[in-house]
């Protein structure tokens, strides 16, 4: 299986204004992940997950270490470069959906398409190929206020997959959810995966760190504990 | 008619006279034909004091008086009459304070003006374009009055779009962090911001123009009614047009970019979060 996601020794470091001092967020934080597999990283708020998840999507820098992804060095990266990676090589879905309120679900979804410039034709087609992958083709015209938390989420996911990325990064997928529709977005991401995508979740809810293929738990800034839901 | 007098006769409408021969015709403004009742072919009789004896005249035409902004507050009414009649109802004579001559060609204006100051010793004669600079400098200043006001208005209001314009593109700042997170370019966001405000710019007015010629109708229908004049008390000119429209486009694109720039350089993840506002707290309270 082809490794994906390599990232050696990252250390995040805050300097707290107010006097509040330096913050280590990540301590240390080495990590491999194959192409298409399925990885789920909890621990307790403050552990410094989320954070690991901004470092490897090039939203955040790195204090010291690596990361790369493909081949590429997220870590150095200058910011429009770290925003083309954004763009074309990984899909975010945030807790909070973030979808733009103007906007229909089919436009959100074109959006990344748009800024990647892809045609109009070939873009409205692949957004309305994602909207009905994740079940809402009856709903392409709906602005977000019109439409359920579970269907938001499922719009934002695929406005992620819109340029085809090979890594998904979620952060709480199902933390706005209520039980019902966080298990349908369970079983979406389920779905996806199997399609091909690989998937990092960073997560609280213990029914979708089952799901996943591995867990990593971590706790003040470390990984303490790394395991394939298998048993290895 | 040959003379007018702005109406120091007293006039008096008559039911029934006796018959006279051919009585003469006068022609009176609308504002006093409005006020007395008076109608074409009316019979009334004209007087140089209340109750006095006058002569019978028939009004024969009623005149609108010019758009004269030096004549809108004056309350007093205008004849025109026969310049004989006027003579023997006030008993002047051919006494007369000023009158007017009039010349054919620039040239002859010159030596009239010339004629008249060596010649006819207690009169002065002007130019009429000379008056006319003379008696409108209140004007002059007034405008000059009004076009400072709308200068302080125009700063005002800009400084007022301008904090506003900022406002609202900050209040979207988690939807700008959200798509910088997905990857969408400085510039694309920046261009976007530019366009909405360009829109906002051009709509806002074309709005401010409607508003602005609207309330000028009203200011007009309403003191042309009040002063009973033609004239024109607020006018939207395509000078004032065009200066709305530009200066819009210009405060509105200003303030896009201002607000645009300022946006995408903080760090996405701060404008997501609200950091950017506890670090500007932080140091306002610092």
């Amino acid at each position: 299986m082809t490794r994906l996601l390599v990232a050696r020794d990252v250390k995040r470091d805050y300097h707290m204004g107010g006097g509040g001092g330096l913050v280590h967020a990540v301590r240390g934080v080495s990590l491999d992940v194959d192409d298409g597999d399925y990885l789920a990283v909890v621990g307790p708020s403050g552990c410094g997950k989320s954070t690991l998840l901004n470092l490897i999507g090039g939203i955040d820098r790195p204090s010291s270490g690596s990361i790369e992804i493909s081949g590429e060095r997220v870590d150095t990266m200058r910011d429009a470069d770290a925003t083309r990676f954004r763009l074309l090589r990984v899909g975010f879905v945030f807790q909070r959906f973030y979808l733009m309120p103007a906007l229909t679900a089919l436009e959100n979804v074109e959006l990344p398409l748009a800024e990647a410039k892809v045609a109009r034709k070939e873009r409205v087609a692949r957004a309305r190929e994602l909207l009905a992958y994740v079940g809402l083709a009856a709903r392409l015209d709906h602005r977000p206020t019109q439409l359920s938390g579970g269907e938001q989420q499922r719009v934002a996911i695929a406005r992620a997959l819109a340029n085809r990325p090979r890594l998904l990064l979620a952060d709480e997928p199902t933390g706005e959810l209520d039980a019902h529709t966080g298990a349908e977005m369970i079983s979406l991401l389920g779905q996806v995966n199997g399609d091909g995508t690989t998937i990092v979740v960073v997560t609280h809810d213990e029914d979708l760190a089952r799901a996943a293929k591995r867990v990593v738990h971590m706790r003040d800034g470390v990984v303490v504990d790394d395991r394939r839901q298998d048993g290895s | 008619m040959t003379a007018a007098l702005f109406a120091l006769l007293f006039i008096q409408a008559i039911d029934s006279t006796p018959p006279r021969p051919a009585p003469r015709s006068i022609a009176v403004d609308e504002r006093l034909a409005a006020d007395a009742g008076l109608e074409l072919g009316d019979r009334v009789v004209v007087a140089s004091a209340p109750g006095g004896a006058g002569d019978t005249v028939i009004v024969a035409a009623i005149t609108r008086g010019r758009a004269d902004p030096s004549e809108v507050a004056r309350a007093d009414y205008r004849v025109r009459m026969h310049l004989d009649e006027l003579q023997r109802l006030t008993g002047y004579g051919d006494r007369v304070d000023r009158f007017a001559v009039g010349t054919t060609s620039a040239s002859a204006t010159d030596s009239a003006l010339r004629a008249i100051n060596s010649a006819a010793f207690g009169f002065r004669a002007h130019r009429s374009r000379d008056i006319a600079v003379e008696t409108s400098r209140t004007f002059l200043v007034v405008s000059r009055f009004h076009r400072a006001i709308g200068v302080i208005t125009i700063v005002a209001s800009a400084i007022f779009l301008l904090c506003i314009m900022l406002l609202k593109v900050d209040e979207r700042r988690r939807d700008i962090a959200a798509l910088r997170l997905l990857g969408i370019s400085k510039r694309s966001i920046i261009r976007s911001v530019m366009i909405e405000a360009t829109l906002v710019a051009v709509l806002g007015s074309a709005m401010g123009v409607a508003l602005g010629w609207l309330a000028s109708s009203i200011i007009n229908w309403h003191y042309r009614g009040v002063y009973r004049t033609p004239l024109a008390f607020a006018v939207v000119t395509p000078g004032i047009v065009e200066l709305a429209v530009a200066l819009s486009l210009v405060l509105g694109l200003g303030a896009g970019l201002a607000a645009g720039r300022r946006l995408v350089r903080q760090p996405p993840l701060d404008l997501l979060t609200g950091r950017h506002e506890s670090r500007r707290t932080a140091r306002a309270a610092a």
